[in-house]
């Protein structure tokens, strides 16, 4: 993690949302945490359409083999500090999917992961919770420099 | 135009395509809380007037529409099931036409007939690259669902030593540090 | 000097979304598309070939998790075809049961789809209001089901929770809510003029070009093609109910095929689904919801079945097919899904060509197909490749909408 957390970073999380693979389930209860029901865009956590702006990756779904490239590719493109939060069940573990000629996953193969969220799909309240969660770790880490 | 009861399709069906007509059979099944009977029709071809049958079948209804193509590993062939749809739009007059062909493992060829139903190309190009099968002047070539990068001569839906089961592997397995 | 350049812009894949994500590949002429190309399978995970190696009750929470938006008609069309192998008669109660989960999906399915649509031209304060009201929908849905998205009510012989006599009044009233502010949508969608001038005549889509591309579901029948496995080919309890086919011509008096069909189609279905599920609630009979509870005995029954057959279901976006291959084994012998988006993917050539890169996100959008969030256009000019984001297009397609409305 680089030094220090911008100034930005404490009072808005952008965040960029890749699906590698799931079943639209998790990404429609994403786009449902940012709706005014949840709205998390009071707390100024707010979707974006590119990594090179968002400060936090959600990723959801078991990584096909075609995605493996592009989940690495948007990861590093993603300015420090980052984090990594994954939604759902099948990116955690492999879950329904536990077995496939075509997935590469669990995500944390593939790139470090810092928050799990788990559920198949989890609730608008528990994305929300997760992102608070990378947030106090990334708080943590500052904190101790 | 009129509509033929699937007895008078499977009638017409013999008396143009005599033996190549291999098998066929009419299931009824019984549907809703009043038990009404929709029949389900059930013909089994072989590849060589294969693409003859879907020509006839245009003259029952100009535009067939094709669901998708299905099919399965049945040992010694491959058999490739058309789910045809014909006479919709009205109620409950839709028949359903399942088109069976047979292709023998040793020379899983069959003839495109992506250029009468051109909405009939991505289910080819899938039976392709599930079952192994080749479809004659496809016009594209290519994979569509599964990457570049995977093996030739792997399909997933095939039971023999040509499925994927050896490269599957299990997302729940974890490697122990020795 | 009169030569024509023509680039090639490749959208996607990442952020693809359903079963079937997509990445685009465009030839156009400045802002004229010449040609398209579609490359699917970024989200192919194999499932076919997981379910050949399950029993079918294992099979059902498989295919729930086949598209999250659809996670009650991919159940539905594998446990249709499965019965009618094995010749399981389902209680009457449960066949209304399935009817109502069915349309309330649809409603959660279409209201999503008008949202994404409206972000889509830009106007975010419409997304807003639909989720909104599909929170509604959600609601009902969980109250019925005890989850939001894959709901786990299908079982094969008829379905898991039944509707108890206490729970009426709330199902009713949530069915009063939806039925007042779907005036309100249909207002924004269909009487707004901004909206109208973005999807009126764009990607049109003829009823020759539907039928030869064996397109299925509200993108067929906005360019009037009556097709609707629920009255071709009825299922469950719709052969008991009084509805009929929806094509644009019914509001309007004519069929154009564009994406302003698509989206009376859409509204049109969601006040005909809050009608079914009403029907339904008066017409259901008492009586039992399952033909075997015992979930032992209902796997072996199934492990003697033999023969095939296909479960045809009117998903949201059209009809969905599965093909099941029971051989008198614990794990069928073969499974073939076929998604509605499949045979949809093919009618966006014609749809999209000739249009303007701004139109892309609207007129993709259109079959909801979930391309909501199309994110990487590359331009390859001269060997040299500019990256566009998604946030690009997006703005095009916002801009544009700026444009007219001046």
């Amino acid at each position: 993690m680089a030094k220090g957390l911008p100034k930005a970073f404490k009072k808005s999380l952008w965040v960029y949302h890749i699906n590698s693979g799931s079943c639209n389930g998790c990404d429609i209860e994403i786009i449902a945490a940012l709706c005014p029901r949840y709205d998390a865009e009071r707390f100024g956590i707010k979707l974006v359409g590119s990594p090179r702006h968002a400060d936090v990756l959600l990723i959801t779904g078991p990584v096909t083999r075609q995605m493996v490239d592009k989940v690495k590719r948007a990861y590093e493109q993603m300015p420090d500090p980052k984090a990594v939060i994954v939604v759902g069940n099948c990116g955690n573990t492999g879950d329904v999917f536990y077995e496939s000629y075509n997935l590469v996953g669990p995500i944390d193969n593939i790139i470090p992961v810092d928050v799990h969220v788990i559920g198949c799909a989890p609730r608008p309240e528990n994305i929300i919770y997760g992102v608070i969660k990378a947030w106090t770790k990334l708080e943590t880490l500052e904190a101790k420099k | 135009m009129k509509r033929l009861s699937p007895e008078e399709i499977v009638d017409q069906f013999k008396e143009k395509f005599g033996d190549n007509i291999k098998d066929s059979s009419i299931k009824t099944y019984h549907i809703g809380p009043k038990k009404i009977e929709l029949p389900d029709l059930w013909i089994t071809v072989d590849r060589s007037v294969f693409k003859e049958t879907v020509r006839y079948l245009i003259t029952l209804e100009k535009y067939p529409h094709l669901a998708v193509i299905s099919g399965y590993d049945a040992g010694d062939t491959i058999n490739l099931i058309y789910h045809f749809f014909i006479y919709f739009g009205e109620k409950r007059r839709e028949q359903s036409i399942n088109i069976v062909v047979p292709l023998p493992k040793s020379n899983p060829v069959v003839d495109t007939i992506s250029d009468i139903i051109p909405g009939a190309l991505i289910s080819e190009q899938e039976k392709q690259e599930m079952l192994g099968v080749k479809i004659k002047d496809i016009p594209k070539d290519s994979r569509v669902f599964i990457s570049e990068d995977f093996p030739e001569d792997k399909y997933p839906w095939r039971k023999d030593e040509k499925g994927v089961d050896d490269i599957a592997r299990n997302l729940h397995e974890v490697e122990k540090d020795e | 000097m009169n030569k024509t350049i023509t680039y090639q812009i490749p959208i996607g894949p990442i952020h693809p979304a359903l079963k079937e994500p997509v990445m685009f590949e465009f030839e156009i002429e400045g802002e004229k598309i010449k040609d398209v190309d579609v490359h699917l399978g970024q989200v192919h995970r194999g499932i076919e070939w997981a379910g050949m190696r399950r029993n079918s009750i294992q099979i059902l929470y498989l295919a729930e998790r086949i598209c999250g938006i659809c996670s009650y008609s991919h159940p539905a069309a594998f446990t249709l075809a499965v019965e009618r192998i094995a010749g399981i008669e389902v209680p009457e109660r449960a066949e209304y049961l399935r009817v109502i989960q069915a349309e309330l999906e649809r409603i959660c399915s279409h209201i999503l789809w008008a949202g994404v649509a409206a972000h889509e031209i830009g106007f975010d304060s419409v997304l807003f209001l639909t989720w909104q009201i599909r929170e509604k929908a959600l609601d009902l849905t969980e109250y019925l089901t005890g989850n939001r998205v894959t709901k786990a009510i299908m079982m094969i012989g008829g379905v898991r929770r039944d509707i108890t006599e206490d729970m009426l009044p709330t199902i009713r009233k949530s069915l009063d809510f939806l039925k007042e502010n779907f005036e309100k949508l249909r207002k924004v969608f269909l009487d707004d003029k901004t909206v109208q001038m973005r999807t009126k005549n764009c990607g049109i889509l003829t009823k020759e070009d539907a039928l030869k591309l064996c397109a299925v579901g509200p993108t067929t029948r906005a360019s009037g093609v009556k097709k609707d496995a629920r009255l071709d080919q009825p299922y469950f309890a719709y052969n008991e109910l009084d509805f009929d086919y929806v094509t644009p011509d019914v509001l309007t008096g004519e069929v154009n095929g564009d994406v302003y069909d698509r989206i009376i189609v859409r509204l049109l279905e969601v006040k005909q689904s809050i009608d079914l599920i009403e029907q339904c609630l008066d017409r259901m009979p008492s009586g039992e919801i399952l033909a075997e509870p015992k979930i032992q005995k209902l796997l072996i029954q199934l492990k003697k079945a033999e023969g095939e057959a296909i479960g045809i279901i009117e998903a949201p976006r059209g009809e969905d097919i599965h093909f099941v291959k029971l051989v008198g084994e614990e794990h069928p012998h073969s499974w073939k899904v076929r998604a509605p988006t499949y045979n949809n993917i093919l009618p966006w050539i014609p749809m999209l060509k000739g249009e303007q890169i701004a139109d892309i996100p609207i007129v993709a959008a259109s079959t909801d197909p979930c391309m909501s969030c199309t994110n990487r256009v590359a331009i390859v000019k001269n060997g040299h490749r500019d990256i566009l984001l998604a946030e690009d297009l997006h703005r095009l397609s916002v801009e544009k909408t700026r444009r007219l409305m001046k």
